[in-house]
C-alpha cells in the first residue's frame, strides 16, 4: 500500500516496536515464571513440612503401642497427595517401622541422620524434594519420618507457564503489528511526505514546492518548517545567483565587445604606421638623397651634413616601424612547437656577429646540446636580441666575455645569455622589458627600445618567465625559463 | 520389630534394666511399658474433694504378675509432671488413690464388687483377664500372636470422667461403647 522507500521507515518503525514490546514481554514473564517456581518449590516445601509434622503426630501412639500397622495406615493417607513417592518411618537404628510407596518396588533407604537439635531439613536430589523431620515424645526423638516428593508437576507446572506466555506473546506481537500501522500513519507517512518533497525537489530543481502537514507530532512539523524555510532560502539564493550571473554574462559581453573594438582600432592604427607613416618617410629619404645626390656639388659641408642626418633619422624611423610591426605580428602568428637546439642557434648568432665585425675581441662560450620544445623562429628573435644585446653592451670594452649556459630555478631549468659590459642599474631592472624603455642613450648604444619587451612576450607566449641580473660596468646576465 | 521398639522404649525410659534385656522382653515388661504409655493418652480429671496428689501412684491389686518389671521399667519415670510410684494393694477400697488400677485375673470372681468399689472414681481400671473390656473394665489386655494388643471401653472411661485421646484408640484393636452385657 506504501512504495518501495516507505517500507524501510514504517518498517523500521514496527519491528522497533515488537522489539520494544517483546523484550518487554519476555522479560516480564520470565520474571514471573522465576517467581512463579521459587514460591511454588517454596510452598510445596512448606507443604512437605506440614505434612511430616501431621504424620509425627499421628504416629506417636504407634510407635508407643508398637503398632506398625496403625503407622501404616497413617501414611497410607498421602495416597491423597500424588506429589508424594513415598513416606517412611525409621527408628532411631535406622530400622523400617512403617512406610507407604507410590511405586510398590521402591526400596527404602534411611535418609541422613539430623544434627543435633534440628527438628528437620529439606533438599532436592535428582529432581525430587526430600525432608527429614523427627518425632519426638517429652523432647526426645523417638523416630523419625522421610518423605520425598514429586517435582514432575512443577515442571509441567513450568511448561504450561512457557506455553502461557509463548502465547500471550504471540498475541502481542500480533496487537503490537496491528496497531503499529496506526504508529505509522502517526508518524511515519509525515516523514514519507517530507522525503517525498524532498525528492521532488532534488530531481526536478524546482524550488517552489512546499511540503505540506496537518498532522503529526510537534517535532515533524518543526521538521517541515525548518524543510520548508530552507526551501525558500535556496529559492531567493537561487534566483540571486541567477540574476547575478545574467548581469555578468551582460558585463563580459560589453567588455568584449569594448575590447574587439580596441583592437580592430589597433590593427588599423598598425596598418595606418606600416603604410600611411612609411610613405611620407620614403619621400623624406628619398628627396634628401636626391638633394645629395643632384646638388651635393652646391651645398656646403654643413648643408650635406645634415641632409645626412635628416636620412639617418628617417632611417632610424623606418627600423622603428619594422619593429612596431614585427612586435604586434608577434602576438597574432600561430605557434609550432618543436625540439629547438639553443646551443646551435647560439653558435649561429655569434658567427654572424662576428663575421659583421671581425675587429672586435669577444670570447663566445656556448653550453653545449641545449635543446628546448618551442616554436623556433620565435626562440631565434629571442636568442638574436639576447645574444645581440649582449654583443652590442659590451661593444665599449677592449675584451669581452659572452656566455650561453643554463642553471636550476625553483627546480625548473632556466637559460641564461651573460656578458660583462656596460650591465645596467639594478634599480631600474622592471624597466627593461617595457617598449621603448631605454637605460642608455641612443648615441651610446643604438637601439629601438623594442627587443626586450619582444622576447618577453615571446617567452610570455610559451608560458614562461624571464628576468634580468646586472650592475653598472659589471655586465649583465638574462635568464629565461619556458 | 520387638527389638525396634525396645529402641524406642530405650530411647524413653531412663532405666535400662529393659534395653540391658534385649532380644527379648518378656510379655509383662511390654504390658509394665504399655501401662505407663496409656498415662501419656489419657487425661484425669481435677481432683478437687481430695487433696492434690504429690505423686502419680500405679497400683495392682491381688497378685503381682509383674514382678520386678514393674519397678525397675517405671519407678524412676513420671508421668502428669509427678513421679510415679508403684503400690500393691489388696483391698479394693485402698486403691481410691491411685491412677491406674491393674487387676489380676485371678481377681476374676471378685470384678463386680471391685468395679463397684470404684464406681465413678477416676481410675484407669487395666486387667488381661478374658472379657474384661465387656465386664465393666476399662483397657484389657490382649495377645495377638507375641504382640501385645488392648481394648478399650470408652463407656467405663466415660464414667470415670478420664479423657482418651483419640491416637490411644486409633492403635486400641477393639473400642467398646455401650457393651455391658458382661456385667
Amino acid at each position: 500500500m506504501f512504495g518501495t522507500k516507505t517500507i524501510s521507515i514504517s518498517r523500521k518503525l514496527t519491528l522497533m516496536n515488537m522489539l520494544v514490546s517483546g523484550t518487554a514481554l519476555v522479560l516480564a514473564c520470565l520474571a514471573f515464571i522465576v517467581f512463579d517456581v521459587i514460591s511454588f518449590r517454596e510452598a510445596r516445601m512448606r507443604n512437605l513440612s506440614t505434612q511430616a509434622q501431621v504424620i509425627a503426630s499421628n504416629t506417636v501412639s504407634a510407635l508407643l503401642f508398637d503398632d506398625s500397622q496403625s503407622a501404616h495406615n497413617t501414611l497410607s493417607a498421602l495416597q491423597a497427595a500424588p506429589n508424594i513417592l513415598s513416606a517412611e518411618i525409621f527408628l532411631p537404628d535406622d530400622q523400617l517401622f512403617a512406610s507407604y510407596s507410590r511405586d510398590p518396588s521402591w526400596q527404602s533407604q534411611p535418609p541422613l541422620a539430623l544434627k543435633q537439635g534440628q527438628a528437620e531439613s529439606s533438599w532436592t536430589e535428582n529432581e525430587q524434594m526430600l525432608l527429614v523431620r523427627k518425632i519426638e515424645v517429652d523432647g526426645k526423638t523417638i523416630a523419625t519420618v522421610f518423605i520425598r516428593s514429586d517435582m514432575k508437576d512443577l515442571h509441567r507446572r513450568f511448561l504450561r507457564y512457557v506455553l502461557i506466555a509463548g502465547i500471550v506473546l504471540a498475541a502481542s506481537l500480533l496487537a503490537t503489528l496491528l496497531l503499529s500501522s496506526f504508529v505509522r500513519r502517526a508518524v511515519a507517512q509525515p516523514i514519507i511526505d517530507l522525503s517525498d518533497v524532498a525528492k521532488a525537489v532534488s530531481k526536478d530543481k524546482n524550488y517552489s514546492v512546499r511540503a505540506t502537514s496537518t498532522r503529526g507530532p510537534t517535532e515533524v512539523s518543526i521538521l517541515f518548517d525548518a524543510f520548508n524555510e530552507m526551501l525558500g532560502q535556496i529559492q531567493s539564493n537561487e534566483i540571486e545567483l541567477r540574476n547575478a550571473r545574467d548581469t555578468l554574462e551582460q558585463h563580459v559581453i560589453e567588455r568584449t565587445a569594448e575590447l574587439a573594438a580596441a583592437n580592430k582600432e589597433l590593427e588599423a592604427f598598425s596598418y595606418s604606421v606600416s603604410h600611411d607613416l612609411r610613405a611620407p618617410l620614403r619621400g623624406i629619404d628619398g628627396f634628401s638623397q636626391a638633394l645629395i645626390e643632384d646638388y651635393g656639388d652646391r651645398l656646403d659641408p654643413t648643408g650635406i651634413d645634415y641632409l645626412k642626418r635628416v636620412r639617418s633619422a628617417t632611417q632610424h624611423m623606418s627600423h622603428l616601424i619594422d619593429d612596431l610591426l614585427n612586435l604586434s605580428q608577434l602576438t597574432r602568428t600561430e605557434m609550432r612547437r618543436e625540439k629547438v637546439d639553443l646551443s646551435a642557434l647560439a653558435q649561429t648568432i655569434a658567427e654572424g656577429l662576428q663575421r659583421e665585425d671581425p675587429a672586435r675581441s669577444v670570447e663566445f662560450v656556448i653550453a653545449r646540446h641545449l635543446s628546448i620544445q618551442g616554436d623556433a623562429p620565435l626562440l631565434r628573435i629571442v636568442m638574436v636580441n639576447l645574444i645581440g644585446n649582449a654583443w652590442k653592451y659590451s661593444s665599449a670594452h677592449a675584451h669581452s666575455r659572452i656566455e650561453f649556459g643554463t642553471t636550476q630555478y625553483q627546480n625548473r631549468p632556466a637559460y641564461f645569455v651573460r656578458d660583462d659590459g656596460a650591465g645596467f642599474d639594478p634599480r631600474y631592472a622592471d624597466r627593461l622589458f617595457g617598449a621603448f624603455q631605454r637605460l642608455h642613450a641612443t648615441n651610446e648604444f643604438p637601439g629601438t627600445g623594442i627587443g626586450l619587451a619582444t622576447v618577453q612576450r615571446i617567452i610570455l607566449r610559451h608560458g614562461g618567465q624571464v628576468w634580468a641580473e646586472g650592475a653598472i660596468e659589471r655586465g649583465a646576465t638574462f635568464y629565461f625559463t619556458l | 520389630m520387638r527389638n525396634a521398639w525396645i529402641a524406642i522404649v530405650c530411647v524413653l525410659l531412663l532405666d535400662g534394666s529393659l534395653c540391658a534385656q534385649q532380644p527379648k522382653p518378656s510379655e509383662y515388661q511390654v504390658k509394665a511399658v504399655y501401662l505407663y504409655n496409656f498415662g501419656r493418652f489419657i487425661t484425669w480429671p481435677a481432683n478437687p474433694d481430695s487433696k492434690e496428689l504429690k505423686s502419680f501412684p500405679i497400683c495392682v491389686l491381688g497378685q503381682d504378675p509383674f514382678g520386678p518389671a514393674l519397678d525397675t521399667t517405671l519407678a524412676s519415670e513420671s508421668l502428669d509432671h509427678k513421679p510415679i510410684v508403684i503400690r500393691r494393694i489388696s483391698k479394693p477400697q485402698d486403691s481410691t488413690e491411685c491412677r491406674i488400677l491393674f487387676i489380676h485375673s485371678s481377681a476374676s470372681n471378685q470384678l463386680k464388687e471391685i468395679l463397684s468399689a470404684l464406681d465413678h472414681l477416676a481410675i484407669l481400671t487395666v486387667s488381661d483377664m478374658a472379657d474384661f473390656s465387656k465386664r465393666g473394665g476399662m483397657i484389657q489386655f490382649v495377645l495377638e500372636g507375641e504382640k501385645v494388643r488392648f481394648e478399650v471401653n470408652l463407656a467405663n472411661t466415660e464414667n470415670a470422667n478420664l479423657t482418651l485421646s483419640s491416637e490411644l484408640l486409633k492403635v486400641a484393636r477393639v473400642v467398646r461403647r455401650n457393651d455391658k452385657s458382661g456385667d
